[in-house]
């Protein structure tokens, strides 16, 4: 499981953020995960605890929007969600086709005073 | 009462390594220490190629070396064995090394004087290659025994390296592995990858290895 660290990440980039702002309480992050990115929202969802223990961030709730996967068909510009079809597209069944969306590992906002 | 207002970030959680990285890289080229970050799964043979490695340029330049591993110490006791400068990092859990304990590691070893600095990555082939570490190039193991459909399950990782090691050669007669096939596959996400078959343990393709960092080491010094 490499969630724990990318986690570990985001609390030292809201940190830096919160410093440079002059925010001192968080009530709630939001994280944008792709679908197609390789980090499991479940298993973030688990390792969060851990990660913000002892930091500004104790207390801050997690929420997490899932962004889908889609692709665009090189042949026929159909965009679809790649995960769903595993890849094919539904029009005319190429599986050649280009990632639009999906891959995102973000920091969206924060709720904070 | 508090009044909570949201604060838009908009930030993927890598950029904030990738800049750290960047300084780092900046710093390293000052002080002419050369960085490679050599990652792999576990056991594919970097500790035995580090140590062949040291073997074949520690004449030519100064060298030392960073052992990240989760817990242990059996690798940076191997490597100190050849007196060169090593220092052993504990990630504490963590799958890989981001650009600030890469600071960390090569401020504990102290690079002054240091020509060229060896990080060996922790054994996995999913999170190093997603976190820049600062280093002035980045190599890859790939050993006979683990496939030759590793490009396509672990695309990043192949795309990210400048060089592909494929490791454990002598045993290619009792693997179904298709150097070839390797190739093409990893030309494909990677049309500029360096590939170079080597057997660690013998020391066979050592020196074409040593050759190319070489060149890298010099150029990154020099200008
Ligand atoms: N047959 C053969 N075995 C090798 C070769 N290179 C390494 N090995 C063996 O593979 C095993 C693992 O090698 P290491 O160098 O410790 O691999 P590593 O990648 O550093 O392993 P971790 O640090 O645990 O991830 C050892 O038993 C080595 O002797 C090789 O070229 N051929
Ligand atoms: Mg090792
Ligand atoms: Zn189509």
């Amino acid at each position: 499981m490499h969630e724990l660290g990318v986690v570990i990440e985001v609390v030292k980039t809201v940190e830096n953020f919160a410093e440079k702002n002059g925010v001192t309480k968080i009530d709630k992050i939001v994280l944008q995960i792709g679908e197609l990115s390789s980090m499991i929202p479940k298993y973030i969802e688990a390792c969060y605890p851990a990660a913000v223990d002892g930091t500004m961030m104790e207390e801050t709730k997690l929420e997490i929007e899932i962004l889908p996967g889609n692709g665009i068909c090189k042949e026929c510009n159909k965009v679809f969600n790649i995960i769903q079809t595993k890849g094919k597209c539904p029009i005319c069944g190429s599986k050649d086709n280009e990632i639009i969306s999906g891959k995102e590992f973000m920091i969206k906002e924060i709720l904070a005073c | 009462m508090d009044t909570y207002k949201i604060l838009e970030i908009k930030e993927s959680v890598f950029e904030n390594n990738d800049r750290q990285a960047d300084l780092l890289r900046a710093d390293l080229k000052k002080e002419k220490t050369f960085l490679l970050n050599l990652m792999s799964s576990p056991g594919s043979g970097k500790t035995t190629t580090v140590l062949r490695t040291i073997e074949a340029l520690k004449d030519e330049m100064s060298i030392g070396v960073l052992e990240a591993d989760i817990d242990s110490d059996v690798d940076a006791n191997t490597v100190s064995k050849t007196g060169v400068k090593v220092i052993q990092l504990h990630t504490g859990g963590m799958c890989h090394l981001d650009a600030d304990m890469t600071k960390q590691g090569l401020e504990g070893l102290g690079t002054e004087g240091v020509d060229f600095a060896i990080l060996e990555n922790v054994g996995n082939l999913v999170c190093p290659a997603e976190f820049d570490t600062g280093a002035s190039k980045n190599a890859m193991i790939l050993s006979v025994p683990e496939g030759d459909d590793k490009p396509l399950k672990y695309p990043l990782m192949f795309s990210i390296v400048d060089v592909l090691l494929i490791n454990k050669m002598d045993s290619i007669g009792f693997f179904d592995f298709d150097l070839e096939v390797v190739k093409e596959r990893v030309k494909k996400l990677n049309p500029n990858i360096k590939v170079i078959p080597i057997t660690a343990k013998t020391g066979e393709g050592i020196d074409e290895w040593a050759n190319w960092l070489r060149t890298e080491v010099k150029n990154w010094n020099e200008k």
